[in-house]
């Protein structure tokens, strides 16, 4: 399976009703896999592949909202969309404090539930996505020099080369040599851009 | 004659010597004792008969003869007592011994009147010869008259047979009848003028004439009968003379040789002269005595004579006592039975008129069928119940008057009426529900039994029929089965509104999977028009799933509607896939795994389909709500159906959840018993009252131990 293209995944104890929904999610050209279960689903899950899960609320053994509980575990996983036959205001509620993405009741509008399956999908690939910018800062985070990060944890809050070379007790063109070698090694085009990538790092 | 006696003494001796050496022991004669009438003393009879018996003992050797005198009044004791050998008596006398006493006649008398022997006599009537107006028997009426005595043959019985015969009877028909003792007085009383007649034996008068004692030509007799050799005046038949008899115990050999030494002794023997007798003759007959005691109905003959009261009662006083002690116990007998047998009527009268209130003050019909169907009774409830009157039942084939017709108006067939198997087979029957019919021709529904009336040998004489009109009863019934009905709707309502949520996510799977597999085909077909086929699939799909989702709402809607009240034939299978269907969402929510073992094919029970629906499921999803709180190990929900008997089928419903608490258990189907928080506890027992109106039982199983057993039984019925 290509890691790439997102997938939605569908967990519903009806054979008939996972088959529609496949069925209606191939028409739009979304790749599919169903399974009969939550336990099922947590056995197969793998966090890497993209996409979003649809869930009957209501099925044997555990229901979509244990189930929703299990992900929480994981650092990432797809986002959840609770489907049900029998919807009441508490559940929804639950559902959604549980982090579901969205709610909808059985039977449905076949475009309700796609646009739902779509933003969730968004999101979800817009969740991977910065999740791979930070890595990448860390990585570059994890490259400097233990002089290099104090240089550069200097130079984020705010404090000019003079400064930073008398409270380091080094030269300023060593103070500069060590900033130079930041830029690089953060492949920030400007101070600008390291600081942004910095906050991004200090908001996660 | 002293002579010859002598040579007979001594002859008797010389026998007497001759006889010692034969035989030691007769020493001394024997003596014979002759019993003689003394009618004239003792000594006149000794002195006249005296030589007689000295004859006989000289003629017969070794036999001492002796004359006993007798009164009147002593022959028949010394006869009866045998303290004589012989008699000598008159001839009356005579035939009463011979009658009483068996004395035989041995010799009869030949009388001496002038020299002349005679062996017969008469009587002779006879008045003064101035008594003119005297001249037949028939005269006499009215005048007095004498007789020697009552018992004198020729002084007053000879004369009495032909005055009876003239129909005088001398006691009523005389100015008086007196007696005189002896015939001379009878003679001379005439003579005197004291009687105007008298009566004597013949030759009285010409004895006492020739004595000259009288003259012959004052008298004039009677009746006079002319007889020829017999010379005297006779006014009566002829009657031989005295018998000289034995008794019966005399030795005939002794009575042979007395008759031959009486025989034998001339006419003129001094012991004849002595006697006034001229010897003996053999026996006469003695049946014109007979005859005249006959004709007198004197004794022996007396019965047939007319006996006064007085002689009745003095003659049979000891049977008259006897009879009118006995009499007497008779009638107080009859009346101790009469008043028995009037208190035993008044005790059946009390019985009858008892029985019979019982009858007509019980609130039931009651009424007899004997063996040809016709009615015996009839009470007064059942002329209140049907209208008929005991009149117009009793007698009448009570088939044809009350039971012709079935409810529907088709004819009831007598073959088919319970109150003659009732004959047929001698059992008892009891009838639920049937019809009668009154007299207006309107029917009723009744209850009744038919119960044989067996008589005291235990054979069956007819029925006895107990009815009541069940009316109120079938209203009551109806009535109860309408609410019964409603409660069940009302139950399964509740039960519904409990079921709502698992009831709509059910609906809403197949629902789902038709619009999104519509919807989807949908896109299909607008992106790329060949891909038909897969949408003709697809549309099976949906087809399928709309049938799925029906079935549901046609489940559903069953539970919900009225049902109505005939019950139809039902198999219980059915039910219980029906009932499988409803509680998926309840069993897929609690994690149970529904086993069904059911017996195919099941005997189908007559019952209201909805309703035992509604128990399988009450009972199926208490066990799935007792399963919940089971975690430790697989939950089991297990429906069973069995032929239980020939006549039922029998439902099981198990669980391995945590089973019944002992204190709830008998009180589990009482309603508003429940375990649980949300319920009205009302299903068990709206339940237990389903089944029980189907005539079943819903019961829990005590002894099942590893959950909780619930079980029904319905009898097994075919559609009427």
């Amino acid at each position: 399976m290509d890691q790439s293209i997102p997938t939605v995944f569908v967990v519903d104890d009806d054979e008939e009703v996972r088959s529609a929904l496949k069925l209606l999610f191939e028409s739009v050209g979304l790749p599919v896999i169903c399974f009969a279960s939550a336990l099922e689903y947590l056995d197969r899950f793998d966090g890497a592949l993209p996409g979003c899960l649809v869930v009957d609320i209501r099925m044997p053994g555990m229901s979509g909202l244990d189930m929703q509980e299990k992900l929480n575990e994981y650092p990432i996983f797809p986002p959840v969309i609770i489907i049900t036959g029998h919807g009441d205001v508490p559940m929804a509620v639950r559902a959604v404090q549980a982090g579901a993405v969205d709610f909808i009741e059985k039977p449905f509008r076949d475009q309700i539930l796609l646009d739902s399956v779509h933003r969730a999908i968004e999101m979800d690939a817009k969740m991977r996505g910065e999740a791979s910018r930070l890595s990448e800062i860390r990585e570059h985070l994890d490259q400097l020099t233990p002089r290099e990060r104090e240089v550069l944890d200097l130079v984020i809050s705010g404090m000019r080369n003079k400064n930073i070379s008398e409270q380091l007790g080094i030269t300023l063109s060593t103070v500069e040599a060590h900033r130079s070698r930041v830029m690089e090694k953060m492949q920030a085009d400007s101070l600008s851009h390291l600081m942004r990538m910095m906050l991004t790092l200090e908001q996660e | 004659m002293t002579i010859f006696g002598d040579s007979f003494r001594y002859l008797f001796f010389f026998g007497l010597l001759s006889l010692q050496f034969c035989c030691s022991s007769l020493v001394y004669a024997d003596t014979v004792r002759i019993g003689v009438l003394s009618h004239r003393g003792d000594q006149a009879t000794l002195r006249m008969w005296g030589p007689t018996a000295e004859y006989l003992s000289a003629s017969i050797p070794l036999h001492d003869f002796i004359i006993r005198p007798l009164k009147f009044d002593e022959v028949n004791p010394v006869v009866a007592a045998g303290e004589v050998d012989f008699v000598l008596v008159n001839p009356g006398i005579y035939v009463n011994l011979e009658v009483k006493y068996r004395v035989s006649r041995i010799a009869t008398l030949y009388n001496r009147r002038n020299d002349v022997p005679y062996k017969i006599f008469g009587g002779v009537i006879f008045t003064r010869h101035d008594h003119s107006e005297i001249n037949t028997l028939d005269d006499i009426r009215g005048h007095t008259m004498m007789a020697v005595y009552t018992t004198s043959l020729g002084g007053f019985q000879m004369a009495m047979r032909e005055m009876v015969e003239h129909d005088i009877d001398p006691y009523s028909d005389l100015k008086e009848l007196r007696f005189g003792g002896i015939h001379d007085r009878v003679v001379m009383s005439v003579l005197n003028g004291e009687v105007d007649i008298g009566t004597v034996r013949t030759d009285i008068l010409e004895r006492m004439a020739s004595a000259g004692t009288i003259d012959l030509k004052d008298f004039r007799i009677i009746n006079p009968q002319k007889v020829s050799e017999f010379p005297f005046a006779l006014s009566t038949r002829l009657y031989p003379e005295w018998p000289f008899s034995k008794v019966a115990h005399t030795a005939d050999n002794l009575a042979q040789q007395v008759a031959v030494a009486l025989l034998n002794m001339p006419h003129d023997h001094h012991a004849a002269l002595a006697g006034a007798y001229a010897g003996w003759t053999i026996p006469l007959d003695y049946q014109p005595v007979h005859d005249l005691f006959m004709s007198l109905k004197l004794p022996p003959y007396q019965y047939l004579g007319k006996f006064t009261l007085v002689d009745a009662i003095s003659r049979y006083r000891y049977w008259l006592m006897g009879g009118l002690l006995m009499l007497l116990f008779m009638v107080v007998m009859t009346l101790w039975v009469m008043r028995l047998n009037n208190e035993l009527q008044k005790a059946k009268d009390r019985l009858e008129l008892q029985h019979e209130l019982i009858l007509d003050s019980v609130a039931d019909g009651i009424y007899g069928v004997d063996m040809n169907g016709r009615s015996t009774f009839f009470n007064k409830a059942a002329e209140r119940i049907t209208g008929w009157g005991a009149d117009d039942v009793i007698g009448q084939n009570q088939h044809e008057i009350l039971h012709h017709s079935h409810k529907d108006g088709s004819p009831h067939r007598a073959t088919d009426c319970p109150v003659y198997q009732t004959f047929r087979d001698n059992e008892a029957r009891y009838i639920s529900d049937d019809v009668f019919w009154r007299k207006d021709s309107t029917s009723f529904p009744v209850e009744y039994s038919s119960t044989p009336i067996r008589d005291e040998g235990g054979k069956t004489v007819g029925s006895v029929v107990v009815f009541r009109d069940i009316t109120r009863r079938k209203n009551a019934e109806e009535k109860a089965q309408k609410h019964q009905i409603e409660l069940a709707r009302a139950g399964r309502l509740s039960t519904l509104g409990e079921m709502a949520s698992g009831i709509a996510h059910e609906l809403n799977q197949p629902l789902t999977a038709i619009s999104t597999n519509a919807q989807a085909s949908m896109r299909i077909l607008e992106s790329d028009r060949t891909n038909i086929n897969v949408c003709v699939d697809v549309m099976e799909k949906i087809a399928a799933q709309a049938d799925r989702a029906g079935e549901i709402i046609r489940q559903l809607r069953r539970l919900v509607r009225k049902e109505p009240l005939e019950n139809a034939e039902v198999d219980v299978n059915d039910l219980v896939n029906a009932v499988a269907v409803l509680i998926r969402p309840d069993i897929n929510r609690a994690e149970v795994r529904l086993e069904l073992d059911m017996q195919k094919p099941l005997p189908k029970v007559l019952a209201q389909p909805i309703q035992i629906e509604q128990v399988i499921l009450n009972l199926a999803r208490n066990a799935i709500e007792a399963l919940a709180e089971v975690s430790e190990r697989e939950r089991i929900l297990h429906i069973v159906t069995r032929e239980d008997s020939k006549e039922s089928i029998r439902l099981w419903v198990r669980d391995n959840g945590p089973g019944i608490k002992a204190e709830l258990e008998s009180t589990l189907f009482d309603p508003f018993v429940t375990s649980k928080s949300d319920g009205m506890g009302l299903g068990l027992s709206i339940s237990y009252g389903i089944i029980e109106a189907h005539g079943g039982k819903l019961s829990i199983n005590p002894d099942y131990r590893t959950g909780a057993e619930f079980s029904f039984n319905l009898p097994v019925g075919e559609a009427g």
